[in-house]
Protein backbone atom coordinates (compact mmCIF):
# COMPACT_ATOMS: atom_id res chain seq x y z
CA UNK A 1 0.00 0.00 0.00
CA UNK A 2 2.79 2.35 0.90
CA UNK A 3 4.55 1.38 -2.26
CA UNK A 4 2.15 2.07 -4.02
CA UNK A 5 1.42 5.78 -2.65
CA UNK A 6 4.95 6.02 -2.95
CA UNK A 7 4.78 5.25 -6.84
CA UNK A 8 1.75 7.77 -7.18
CA UNK A 9 3.58 10.75 -5.48
CA UNK A 10 6.77 9.84 -8.06
CA UNK A 11 4.71 10.13 -10.25
CA UNK A 12 2.63 13.20 -9.65
CA UNK A 13 5.66 15.14 -8.87
CA UNK A 14 6.99 13.72 -12.16
CA UNK A 15 4.37 14.99 -14.21
CA UNK A 16 4.82 18.12 -12.00
CA UNK A 17 7.41 19.07 -13.04
CA UNK A 18 6.77 18.01 -16.89
CA UNK A 19 4.03 20.64 -16.80
CA UNK A 20 6.13 22.72 -15.39
CA UNK A 21 8.68 22.31 -17.74
CA UNK A 22 6.14 22.91 -20.61
CA UNK A 23 4.83 25.76 -19.20
CA UNK A 24 8.41 27.39 -19.01
CA UNK A 25 9.14 25.81 -22.52
CA UNK A 26 10.07 28.93 -24.81
CA UNK A 27 8.37 29.24 -27.85
CA UNK A 28 8.51 31.12 -31.18
CA UNK A 29 11.85 32.86 -32.75
CA UNK A 30 12.74 35.94 -31.85
CA UNK A 31 12.46 37.77 -35.53
CA UNK A 32 15.62 40.19 -36.45
CA UNK A 33 15.00 43.53 -35.32
CA UNK A 34 13.94 45.05 -38.83
CA UNK A 35 13.25 48.36 -39.11
CA UNK A 36 11.51 48.66 -42.77
CA UNK A 37 8.65 51.85 -43.57
CA UNK A 38 5.81 50.20 -43.96
CA UNK A 39 2.81 51.44 -46.79
CA UNK A 40 -0.61 52.26 -45.81
CA UNK A 41 -2.24 51.28 -48.54
CA UNK A 42 -0.58 47.85 -49.13
CA UNK A 43 -0.95 47.08 -45.67
CA UNK A 44 -4.55 48.16 -45.46
CA UNK A 45 -4.92 45.70 -48.50
CA UNK A 46 -3.32 42.95 -47.06
CA UNK A 47 -5.40 43.37 -43.32
CA UNK A 48 -8.63 43.11 -45.73
CA UNK A 49 -7.27 39.70 -47.96
CA UNK A 50 -6.32 38.38 -44.74
CA UNK A 51 -9.76 39.01 -42.87
CA UNK A 52 -8.46 40.84 -40.14
CA UNK A 53 -11.74 43.25 -40.54
CA UNK A 54 -13.85 40.40 -40.67
CA UNK A 55 -12.34 38.85 -37.55
CA UNK A 56 -11.80 41.67 -35.37
CA UNK A 57 -14.74 44.14 -36.07
CA UNK A 58 -18.32 42.94 -34.45
CA UNK A 59 -20.58 44.49 -37.05
CA UNK A 60 -23.39 43.31 -35.92
CA UNK A 61 -23.15 44.45 -32.45
CA UNK A 62 -22.58 47.67 -34.29
CA UNK A 63 -18.77 47.76 -32.83
CA UNK A 64 -15.98 49.77 -33.97
CA UNK A 65 -13.62 48.75 -36.70
CA UNK A 66 -11.08 46.53 -35.44
CA UNK A 67 -12.14 46.63 -31.54
CA UNK A 68 -12.82 42.77 -31.37
CA UNK A 69 -15.46 41.06 -29.52
CA UNK A 70 -16.72 38.84 -31.95
CA UNK A 71 -17.52 35.63 -30.28
CA UNK A 72 -16.49 32.31 -31.94
CA UNK A 73 -18.15 29.02 -30.21
CA UNK A 74 -15.86 26.11 -30.89
CA UNK A 75 -15.99 22.56 -29.55
CA UNK A 76 -13.66 23.89 -26.78
CA UNK A 77 -15.64 26.85 -25.41
CA UNK A 78 -16.29 30.40 -26.41
CA UNK A 79 -13.76 32.28 -27.93
CA UNK A 80 -13.76 36.26 -28.10
CA UNK A 81 -11.55 38.34 -31.27
CA UNK A 82 -9.44 40.98 -29.20
CA UNK A 83 -9.21 44.61 -29.68
CA UNK A 84 -6.52 45.30 -32.43
CA UNK A 85 -7.02 49.53 -32.24
CA UNK A 86 -4.20 51.42 -31.48
CA UNK A 87 -5.65 52.43 -27.78
CA UNK A 88 -2.45 51.56 -25.35
CA UNK A 89 -4.17 49.55 -22.90
CA UNK A 90 -6.86 47.49 -24.60
CA UNK A 91 -5.33 47.25 -28.03
CA UNK A 92 -2.38 46.96 -29.72
CA UNK A 93 -1.32 50.58 -29.28
CA UNK A 94 1.53 49.78 -27.29
CA UNK A 95 3.29 47.06 -29.13
CA UNK A 96 6.69 47.18 -30.99
CA UNK A 97 6.90 46.32 -34.65
CA UNK A 98 8.35 43.14 -33.56
CA UNK A 99 5.71 41.67 -31.35
CA UNK A 100 3.02 42.36 -34.07
CA UNK A 101 5.77 40.69 -36.48
CA UNK A 102 5.64 37.67 -33.85
CA UNK A 103 1.85 37.70 -32.79
CA UNK A 104 1.01 37.69 -37.24
CA UNK A 105 3.68 35.08 -38.36
CA UNK A 106 4.34 32.68 -35.24
CA UNK A 107 0.69 33.61 -33.09
CA UNK A 108 2.52 34.55 -29.62
CA UNK A 109 1.85 37.38 -27.75
CA UNK A 110 4.39 39.90 -26.44
CA UNK A 111 4.29 38.55 -23.28
CA UNK A 112 4.97 35.08 -24.67
CA UNK A 113 1.77 33.28 -24.45
CA UNK A 114 1.15 31.35 -27.14
CA UNK A 115 -2.72 31.97 -29.50
CA UNK A 116 -5.82 29.70 -29.75
CA UNK A 117 -5.45 28.84 -33.42
CA UNK A 118 -9.02 30.10 -34.05
CA UNK A 119 -6.42 33.09 -34.83
CA UNK A 120 -4.82 32.36 -38.32
CA UNK A 121 -1.46 33.00 -38.25
CA UNK A 122 -0.63 29.26 -39.30
CA UNK A 123 -1.41 31.14 -42.83
CA UNK A 124 0.70 34.30 -42.25
CA UNK A 125 3.40 32.60 -41.57
CA UNK A 126 5.38 33.42 -44.73
CA UNK A 127 4.65 37.05 -44.46
CA UNK A 128 7.77 39.37 -44.95
CA UNK A 129 9.01 41.58 -43.39
CA UNK A 130 7.60 44.20 -45.79
CA UNK A 131 4.33 42.67 -45.32
CA UNK A 132 4.47 42.92 -41.87
CA UNK A 133 5.74 46.88 -41.66
CA UNK A 134 2.83 47.46 -43.86
CA UNK A 135 0.18 45.74 -42.43
CA UNK A 136 1.84 47.63 -38.81
CA UNK A 137 1.34 50.82 -40.76
CA UNK A 138 -1.68 50.50 -41.57
CA UNK A 139 -2.77 49.34 -37.95
CA UNK A 140 -1.33 52.29 -36.71
CA UNK A 141 -4.25 54.38 -38.55
CA UNK A 142 -6.80 52.52 -36.77
CA UNK A 143 -8.62 55.01 -33.88
CA UNK A 144 -8.06 53.75 -30.19
CA UNK A 145 -11.27 52.28 -28.95
CA UNK A 146 -10.61 51.71 -25.15
CA UNK A 147 -12.59 48.51 -24.66
CA UNK A 148 -11.34 45.85 -23.28
CA UNK A 149 -11.20 42.55 -24.76
CA UNK A 150 -13.71 40.06 -23.45
CA UNK A 151 -11.88 37.01 -21.82
CA UNK A 152 -12.26 33.91 -23.69
CA UNK A 153 -14.21 31.62 -22.27
CA UNK A 154 -12.63 27.82 -23.17
CA UNK A 155 -13.53 24.87 -20.95
CA UNK A 156 -10.92 22.87 -19.01
CA UNK A 157 -8.41 21.62 -20.30
CA UNK A 158 -8.46 24.50 -23.22
CA UNK A 159 -8.43 27.45 -21.08
CA UNK A 160 -4.58 26.07 -20.10
CA UNK A 161 -2.55 28.39 -22.45
CA UNK A 162 0.57 26.10 -21.72
CA UNK A 163 -1.39 23.37 -23.62
CA UNK A 164 -1.24 25.50 -26.63
CA UNK A 165 2.43 24.80 -26.68
CA UNK A 166 2.03 20.61 -27.24
CA UNK A 167 -0.28 21.87 -29.86
CA UNK A 168 1.91 23.43 -31.72
CA UNK A 169 4.49 20.81 -31.19
CA UNK A 170 2.11 18.02 -32.29
CA UNK A 171 0.46 20.25 -35.34
CA UNK A 172 1.80 23.77 -36.68
CA UNK A 173 2.82 23.51 -40.19
CA UNK A 174 4.28 25.99 -42.26
CA UNK A 175 2.19 27.56 -45.10
CA UNK A 176 1.70 26.11 -48.34
CA UNK A 177 2.92 29.58 -49.97
CA UNK A 178 6.03 28.25 -51.98
CA UNK A 179 6.08 29.37 -55.41
CA UNK A 180 5.93 25.68 -57.67
CA UNK A 181 8.72 26.46 -60.32
CA UNK A 182 7.10 25.59 -63.63
CA UNK A 183 3.87 27.22 -63.27
CA UNK A 184 3.46 30.49 -64.09
CA UNK A 185 3.51 33.91 -61.71
CA UNK A 186 -0.57 33.80 -62.20
CA UNK A 187 -0.97 30.69 -60.52
CA UNK A 188 1.95 30.92 -57.90
CA UNK A 189 0.47 34.57 -56.79
CA UNK A 190 -2.76 33.07 -56.65
CA UNK A 191 -1.68 29.99 -54.31
CA UNK A 192 0.40 33.01 -51.91
CA UNK A 193 -3.40 33.70 -51.42
CA UNK A 194 -5.44 31.11 -51.10
CA UNK A 195 -2.95 29.35 -49.10
CA UNK A 196 -1.81 32.48 -46.94
CA UNK A 197 -3.36 35.78 -46.53
CA UNK A 198 -6.80 34.48 -47.37
CA UNK A 199 -6.60 31.33 -45.21
CA UNK A 200 -8.93 29.25 -47.21
CA UNK A 201 -8.39 26.19 -45.44
CA UNK A 202 -9.24 27.65 -42.11
CA UNK A 203 -12.90 27.13 -43.24
CA UNK A 204 -12.86 24.70 -45.78
CA UNK A 205 -10.65 21.84 -44.52
CA UNK A 206 -11.88 19.67 -42.18
CA UNK A 207 -10.14 19.41 -38.16
CA UNK A 208 -9.04 16.88 -36.26
CA UNK A 209 -9.94 16.06 -32.28
CA UNK A 210 -7.72 18.19 -31.67
CA UNK A 211 -8.92 21.02 -33.80
CA UNK A 212 -6.13 21.13 -35.77
CA UNK A 213 -6.69 20.66 -39.69
CA UNK A 214 -6.42 17.21 -41.67
CA UNK A 215 -4.31 19.21 -44.38
CA UNK A 216 -2.78 15.45 -45.15
CA UNK A 217 -5.71 13.67 -45.98
CA UNK A 218 -9.01 16.63 -46.41
CA UNK A 219 -7.33 20.03 -47.68
CA UNK A 220 -9.93 21.60 -49.02
CA UNK A 221 -12.32 18.69 -49.23
CA UNK A 222 -14.76 21.02 -46.73
CA UNK A 223 -16.22 21.34 -43.15
CA UNK A 224 -19.26 20.49 -41.01
CA UNK A 225 -18.08 21.97 -38.01
CA UNK A 226 -17.09 25.48 -38.50
CA UNK A 227 -17.47 28.00 -35.28
CA UNK A 228 -21.15 28.51 -34.58
CA UNK A 229 -21.89 24.84 -36.21
CA UNK A 230 -21.41 26.60 -39.98
CA UNK A 231 -20.92 24.35 -42.70
CA UNK A 232 -17.60 25.03 -45.47
CA UNK A 233 -18.27 23.01 -48.87
CA UNK A 234 -15.36 21.23 -50.56
CA UNK A 235 -13.43 23.75 -52.45
CA UNK A 236 -10.67 21.34 -54.00
CA UNK A 237 -10.36 21.46 -57.60
CA UNK A 238 -12.11 18.10 -58.72
CA UNK A 239 -15.46 19.41 -56.67
CA UNK A 240 -15.32 22.92 -57.87
CA UNK A 241 -14.95 21.33 -61.41
CA UNK A 242 -17.36 19.02 -60.70
CA UNK A 243 -19.98 21.61 -59.24
CA UNK A 244 -19.46 23.87 -62.67
CA UNK A 245 -16.73 26.53 -61.40
CA UNK A 246 -14.78 28.49 -63.95
CA UNK A 247 -11.96 31.17 -63.99
CA UNK A 248 -14.97 33.78 -64.37
CA UNK A 249 -17.64 32.70 -62.30
CA UNK A 250 -15.35 31.61 -59.25
CA UNK A 251 -13.67 35.08 -59.38
CA UNK A 252 -17.43 37.22 -59.87
CA UNK A 253 -18.00 35.33 -56.79
CA UNK A 254 -15.44 36.72 -54.84
CA UNK A 255 -16.00 40.23 -56.18
CA UNK A 256 -20.07 39.98 -55.74
CA UNK A 257 -20.92 36.89 -54.06
CA UNK A 258 -22.77 35.69 -56.55
CA UNK A 259 -22.73 32.40 -57.55
CA UNK A 260 -23.77 30.95 -60.87
CA UNK A 261 -26.87 29.74 -60.08
CA UNK A 262 -27.86 32.80 -58.70
CA UNK A 263 -27.31 32.33 -55.17
CA UNK A 264 -25.52 34.75 -52.99
CA UNK A 265 -23.41 33.62 -50.03
CA UNK A 266 -24.45 34.25 -46.88
CA UNK A 267 -22.82 33.82 -43.27
CA UNK A 268 -19.08 33.14 -43.29
CA UNK A 269 -18.35 32.94 -46.70
CA UNK A 270 -20.67 36.29 -47.45
CA UNK A 271 -18.36 37.90 -44.90
CA UNK A 272 -15.10 36.90 -47.21
CA UNK A 273 -16.37 38.33 -50.00
CA UNK A 274 -17.66 41.08 -48.29
CA UNK A 275 -15.35 42.54 -45.43
CA UNK A 276 -12.46 40.83 -47.93
CA UNK A 277 -12.35 39.71 -51.61
CA UNK A 278 -14.60 42.34 -52.92
CA UNK A 279 -11.87 44.90 -51.91
CA UNK A 280 -9.03 42.92 -53.90
CA UNK A 281 -7.72 43.83 -57.01
CA UNK A 282 -9.76 41.55 -60.27
CA UNK A 283 -6.19 40.41 -61.04
CA UNK A 284 -5.52 38.57 -57.78
CA UNK A 285 -9.11 37.52 -58.08
CA UNK A 286 -8.35 35.97 -60.87
CA UNK A 287 -5.35 34.70 -59.86
CA UNK A 288 -7.29 32.87 -56.75
CA UNK A 289 -9.57 31.02 -59.11
CA UNK A 290 -6.60 30.50 -61.71
CA UNK A 291 -5.16 28.39 -58.82
CA UNK A 292 -7.74 27.12 -56.80
CA UNK A 293 -9.07 25.68 -60.05
CA UNK A 294 -5.81 23.44 -61.22
CA UNK A 295 -4.80 20.70 -59.29
CA UNK A 296 -2.52 21.88 -56.88
CA UNK A 297 -3.19 18.76 -54.50
CA UNK A 298 0.47 17.89 -54.30
CA UNK A 299 1.56 21.41 -53.34
CA UNK B 1 -55.85 -7.64 -40.95
CA UNK B 2 -56.45 -4.30 -39.02
CA UNK B 3 -52.78 -4.20 -37.87
CA UNK B 4 -51.83 -4.33 -41.74
CA UNK B 5 -54.35 -1.39 -42.83
CA UNK B 6 -53.04 0.57 -40.12
CA UNK B 7 -49.36 -0.29 -41.73
CA UNK B 8 -50.91 0.72 -45.08
CA UNK B 9 -51.95 3.95 -43.81
CA UNK B 10 -48.86 4.61 -42.21
CA UNK B 11 -46.90 4.09 -45.07
CA UNK B 12 -48.99 6.21 -47.30
CA UNK B 13 -48.75 8.74 -44.84
CA UNK B 14 -44.99 8.77 -44.71
CA UNK B 15 -45.14 8.45 -48.78
CA UNK B 16 -47.08 11.45 -48.69
CA UNK B 17 -44.89 13.61 -46.10
CA UNK B 18 -41.93 12.37 -47.95
CA UNK B 19 -43.35 13.81 -51.03
CA UNK B 20 -43.86 17.03 -48.98
CA UNK B 21 -40.35 17.12 -48.36
CA UNK B 22 -39.00 16.44 -51.63
CA UNK B 23 -40.48 19.99 -52.60
CA UNK B 24 -37.93 21.76 -49.83
CA UNK B 25 -40.36 20.55 -46.87
CA UNK B 26 -41.41 24.15 -46.06
CA UNK B 27 -45.01 24.87 -45.61
CA UNK B 28 -46.76 28.00 -44.72
CA UNK B 29 -45.31 31.67 -44.84
CA UNK B 30 -41.58 30.03 -44.96
CA UNK B 31 -42.48 28.39 -47.77
CA UNK B 32 -43.66 31.39 -49.47
CA UNK B 33 -40.90 33.76 -48.91
CA UNK B 34 -38.81 30.60 -50.14
CA UNK B 35 -40.48 30.46 -53.09
CA UNK B 36 -40.15 34.27 -53.08
CA UNK B 37 -36.47 34.03 -52.85
CA UNK B 38 -36.41 31.15 -55.33
CA UNK B 39 -38.03 33.90 -57.63
CA UNK B 40 -35.38 36.53 -57.40
CA UNK B 41 -32.44 33.56 -57.60
CA UNK B 42 -33.54 32.60 -61.02
CA UNK B 43 -33.72 36.19 -61.91
CA UNK B 44 -30.20 37.05 -61.03
CA UNK B 45 -29.24 33.15 -62.97
CA UNK B 46 -30.43 35.20 -66.11
CA UNK B 47 -28.75 38.37 -65.41
CA UNK B 48 -25.50 37.63 -63.94
CA UNK B 49 -24.12 35.83 -67.30
CA UNK B 50 -25.69 38.67 -68.88
CA UNK B 51 -23.83 41.42 -67.11
CA UNK B 52 -20.47 39.81 -67.40
CA UNK B 53 -21.32 39.83 -71.28
CA UNK B 54 -21.66 35.88 -71.54
CA UNK B 55 -24.92 36.09 -72.40
CA UNK B 56 -26.52 38.87 -75.37
CA UNK B 57 -27.52 41.92 -73.72
CA UNK B 58 -31.24 42.28 -74.22
CA UNK B 59 -32.43 45.69 -71.94
CA UNK B 60 -36.47 44.03 -72.51
CA UNK B 61 -34.60 40.31 -70.42
CA UNK B 62 -32.72 42.80 -68.02
CA UNK B 63 -36.15 45.18 -67.51
CA UNK B 64 -38.12 41.97 -66.95
CA UNK B 65 -35.67 40.14 -64.35
CA UNK B 66 -35.27 43.23 -62.35
CA UNK B 67 -38.57 43.61 -62.11
CA UNK B 68 -39.41 40.46 -60.95
CA UNK B 69 -36.89 40.92 -57.92
CA UNK B 70 -38.26 44.38 -57.16
CA UNK B 71 -41.52 42.37 -56.77
CA UNK B 72 -40.27 40.33 -54.11
CA UNK B 73 -38.37 42.98 -52.56
CA UNK B 74 -39.21 45.90 -49.78
CA UNK B 75 -42.17 45.31 -48.18
CA UNK B 76 -42.93 42.11 -49.84
CA UNK B 77 -40.03 40.53 -49.01
CA UNK B 78 -40.17 41.61 -44.85
CA UNK B 79 -43.75 40.81 -44.40
CA UNK B 80 -43.34 37.35 -44.66
CA UNK B 81 -40.64 37.36 -41.97
CA UNK B 82 -43.23 37.89 -38.39
CA UNK B 83 -41.09 37.29 -35.60
CA UNK B 84 -39.83 34.20 -34.67
CA UNK B 85 -40.80 32.45 -37.98
CA UNK B 86 -37.68 29.87 -37.87
CA UNK B 87 -39.54 26.64 -38.69
CA UNK B 88 -37.22 24.19 -40.86
CA UNK B 89 -35.63 24.34 -43.55
CA UNK B 90 -36.00 28.04 -43.17
CA UNK B 91 -31.79 29.48 -43.10
CA UNK B 92 -33.05 32.50 -41.38
CA UNK B 93 -30.84 33.90 -38.66
CA UNK B 94 -33.18 35.10 -35.38
CA UNK B 95 -30.89 38.44 -36.00
CA UNK B 96 -33.39 39.41 -38.22
CA UNK B 97 -35.80 40.22 -35.18
CA UNK B 98 -32.84 41.45 -32.97
CA UNK B 99 -31.64 44.12 -36.19
CA UNK B 100 -34.68 44.22 -37.86
CA UNK B 101 -34.23 48.24 -38.79
CA UNK B 102 -31.18 46.81 -40.86
CA UNK B 103 -33.21 43.77 -42.49
CA UNK B 104 -35.59 46.35 -43.86
CA UNK B 105 -33.05 48.63 -44.59
CA UNK B 106 -31.32 46.44 -46.62
CA UNK B 107 -35.00 45.22 -48.08
CA UNK B 108 -35.36 48.55 -49.30
CA UNK B 109 -31.98 48.76 -51.21
CA UNK B 110 -33.05 45.49 -52.87
CA UNK B 111 -36.01 47.23 -54.18
CA UNK B 112 -34.29 50.86 -55.17
CA UNK B 113 -31.68 48.78 -56.96
CA UNK B 114 -34.27 46.77 -58.53
CA UNK B 115 -36.33 49.43 -59.59
CA UNK B 116 -32.84 50.96 -60.57
CA UNK B 117 -32.07 48.49 -62.50
CA UNK B 118 -35.51 47.99 -64.17
CA UNK B 119 -35.01 51.77 -65.32
CA UNK B 120 -31.39 51.79 -66.24
CA UNK B 121 -31.30 48.53 -68.96
CA UNK B 122 -31.52 50.68 -71.56
CA UNK B 123 -28.39 51.86 -70.97
CA UNK B 124 -26.81 49.00 -71.58
CA UNK B 125 -23.17 47.77 -70.30
CA UNK B 126 -20.32 50.30 -69.51
CA UNK B 127 -17.96 47.05 -70.20
CA UNK B 128 -19.40 46.74 -73.70
CA UNK B 129 -19.31 50.57 -74.23
CA UNK B 130 -22.76 50.56 -75.22
CA UNK B 131 -22.84 52.51 -71.89
CA UNK B 132 -24.77 56.07 -71.86
CA UNK B 133 -23.40 57.10 -68.69
CA UNK B 134 -20.46 56.56 -67.67
CA UNK B 135 -20.28 58.23 -64.11
CA UNK B 136 -18.70 54.95 -62.66
CA UNK B 137 -15.15 54.79 -64.73
CA UNK B 138 -15.23 50.58 -65.36
CA UNK B 139 -16.20 47.75 -64.04
CA UNK B 140 -13.04 47.01 -62.40
CA UNK B 141 -13.20 49.48 -60.40
CA UNK B 142 -16.79 49.43 -59.42
CA UNK B 143 -16.86 46.02 -57.02
CA UNK B 144 -13.70 47.61 -54.82
CA UNK B 145 -13.65 51.24 -55.97
CA UNK B 146 -17.33 52.17 -54.82
CA UNK B 147 -16.19 51.63 -50.94
CA UNK B 148 -12.69 53.15 -51.42
CA UNK B 149 -9.88 52.41 -54.29
CA UNK B 150 -9.51 49.24 -53.23
CA UNK B 151 -7.40 49.56 -49.97
CA UNK B 152 -9.06 48.60 -47.20
CA UNK B 153 -10.71 51.81 -46.17
CA UNK B 154 -9.93 54.32 -49.31
CA UNK B 155 -7.82 57.98 -48.47
CA UNK B 156 -5.31 55.78 -47.19
CA UNK B 157 -6.39 55.22 -43.37
CA UNK B 158 -7.82 52.27 -41.84
CA UNK B 159 -11.13 53.86 -41.37
CA UNK B 160 -13.67 55.61 -43.71
CA UNK B 161 -16.80 54.52 -45.01
CA UNK B 162 -17.27 51.43 -46.54
CA UNK B 163 -15.81 49.74 -44.16
CA UNK B 164 -18.98 48.38 -42.25
CA UNK B 165 -21.21 46.11 -43.82
CA UNK B 166 -25.52 46.06 -43.69
CA UNK B 167 -27.43 49.03 -44.42
CA UNK B 168 -24.61 51.39 -43.60
CA UNK B 169 -22.37 50.24 -46.17
CA UNK B 170 -23.57 52.64 -49.76
CA UNK B 171 -24.26 55.15 -47.11
CA UNK B 172 -27.57 55.66 -47.29
CA UNK B 173 -30.34 55.17 -50.09
CA UNK B 174 -29.11 56.03 -53.38
CA UNK B 175 -31.24 58.41 -55.83
CA UNK B 176 -33.19 56.29 -58.02
CA UNK B 177 -32.70 59.02 -60.50
CA UNK B 178 -29.30 58.78 -60.50
CA UNK B 179 -29.54 55.11 -60.95
CA UNK B 180 -31.54 55.55 -63.72
CA UNK B 181 -28.71 57.35 -65.89
CA UNK B 182 -26.16 54.34 -64.60
CA UNK B 183 -25.19 51.82 -66.71
CA UNK B 184 -27.00 48.18 -66.30
CA UNK B 185 -24.02 46.48 -64.63
CA UNK B 186 -23.03 49.41 -62.46
CA UNK B 187 -26.94 49.06 -60.74
CA UNK B 188 -26.10 45.30 -60.59
CA UNK B 189 -23.19 45.01 -58.78
CA UNK B 190 -24.70 47.36 -56.46
CA UNK B 191 -27.50 44.90 -56.24
CA UNK B 192 -26.12 41.85 -55.95
CA UNK B 193 -23.64 43.39 -53.16
CA UNK B 194 -27.13 44.19 -51.14
CA UNK B 195 -28.10 40.32 -51.53
CA UNK B 196 -24.67 39.80 -50.67
CA UNK B 197 -25.10 41.94 -47.44
CA UNK B 198 -28.01 40.90 -46.23
CA UNK B 199 -27.47 37.07 -46.93
CA UNK B 200 -24.42 37.14 -44.99
CA UNK B 201 -25.36 39.17 -41.75
CA UNK B 202 -29.55 36.96 -42.11
CA UNK B 203 -29.08 34.08 -43.37
CA UNK B 204 -26.98 30.83 -41.58
CA UNK B 205 -25.40 29.69 -45.01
Amino acid sequence: MKRIIRLGLAGAVMASAGLAAVVAWPIGVPPRPFDLAGNVDRGAYLARASGCIACHTDVAGGGAPLAGGVKFETPFGTLYSPNLTTDKVHGIGGWTLEQFAVAVRQGISPDGQPYYPAFTYPFYGNFTDQDIADLWAAFQTVPPMAKASQDQDMTFPFNQRWGLKLWRAAFLEPPRTNPIPGNDDVWNRGRLLVEGAAHCAACHTGRNFAGARKSDTEHFKGSDALPGGGKAPAIDFDSLKKKGWTLDSLAFALRTGITPDGDAFGGAMGEVVLYGTSFLTEEDRRAMATYLLDDHSGG
Amino acid sequence: MKISKLTAGAIAASIISAAALAHGGATGIVKERMDGMGVMKEAMKVLTPMMQGKTAYDAATVRREAKNIAAHAGNALTKLFPEGSLDKPSVAKPEIWQDWATFTALADQLQTFSDGLASASKNGLMMTGTAQGGMMGNTTTMGSGMMGSGTMMGSGTMMGGGMMGGGGMMGGQPDPGALAQMPADGVFMMLSQTCSACHTRFRTE
